[in-house]
């Protein structure tokens, strides 16, 4: 194992970053519901985060049992809406169609729930870019041997 | 991720123009003569949104995103008025006014206001994000 390897694959980096991906994609889903809340036949479209969520769970417990956790590759499998590449996550949007009321001009709009996705998913994003500043900040301190 | 910025924008740019054709409306109800003068009440127009936006840069992004897709002719009856000594009057005395209803067009401009605003918010997340992302950098 390279010595770059054991930095950016050390501790929560590989989930963090994951989660990062996973948000910055989910944001544009988000963005293109509300764009399109007056649109007639719109469907809502989303991908779950509880499907990546259970499919970072897995990445983790196996790089646990292969390395004990501390460190390692993070293999995070694709799944039936999250593909996995090596430039990121791609995203299959499932149309929610049993979600929300459907209105006159068959668009299930539901303004509320998707500022609150919207909210969720900033929030998810704050979170992991914080955490990863703050292990990005412990690094520097033992590259300068300064608190 | 600067896609989700395009899609927002595709979003205000779709709600302003239905607030443009609203004030249009709103502005000719009483427009009975075409612009060159003629007999020829103005018809009320409407916007027709469609999703995808054929002005993103990125193959993603035309997927994405909302489009104005047609500014069409509401194709109601014109609202019929009493008027029998307007030299426009037909042989009952009635002339054609256009199809508008103010409070249809007010609604509908509450709705596109609204829908703009979401949008902002949308972007503005988007904008916080990406101050975010940039900070793991400073």
């Amino acid at each position: 194992m390279t010595l770059s390897d054991h930095v950016t694959n050390s501790g929560a980096l590989p989930s963090l970053a994951r989660t990062i991906q996973f948000a910055g994609r989910r944001q544009s889903v988000i963005a293109h519901n509300i764009a399109n809340a007056s649109t007639p036949r719109f469907q809502h479209k989303d991908v779950s985060p509880a499907e990546f969520q259970s499919a970072l769970r897995e990445a983790i417990d196996d790089r646990r049992s292969r390395t004990g956790g501390g460190h390692g590759e993070l293999r995070l499998e694709s799944t039936r809406q999250i593909e996995v590449t090596d430039r990121g996550l791609q995203f299959t949007a499932e149309t929610q169609s049993g979600r929300g009321v459907l209105s006159h001009d068959q668009n299930n709009r539901d303004l509320e729930s998707l500022m609150k996705d919207l909210t969720e998913n900033q929030a998810a994003f704050r979170v992991a870019t914080e955490l990863m500043r703050t292990q990005a900040g412990t690094m520097r301190a033992a590259i300068t041997e300064r608190p | 991720m600067y896609g989700s910025l395009d899609i927002s924008t595709s979003g205000m740019i779709a709600q302003r123009t239905r607030l443009d054709v609203i004030s249009a409306n709103i502005a000719n109800k009483g427009a009975i003569l075409d612009a060159e003068g003629n007999y020829n009440p103005f018809r009320r127009r409407m916007t027709m949104l469609a999703p995808g936006n054929p002005n993103a840069s990125s193959a993603r992004g035309r997927e994405l995103g909302v489009q104005v897709k047609e500014i069409a002719l509401d194709k109601a009856p014109f609202r019929l008025k009493y008027q029998p000594n307007s030299p426009h009057a037909d042989e009952q005395g009635y002339i054609r006014e256009p199809n508008i209803d103010t409070t249809t067009e007010q609604i509908d401009a509450m709705e596109a206001v609204r829908a703009y605003e979401a949008n902002v918010a949308a972007a503005e997340a988007q904008k916080s994000m990406l101050g975010q992302g940039l900070r793991l950098l400073a």
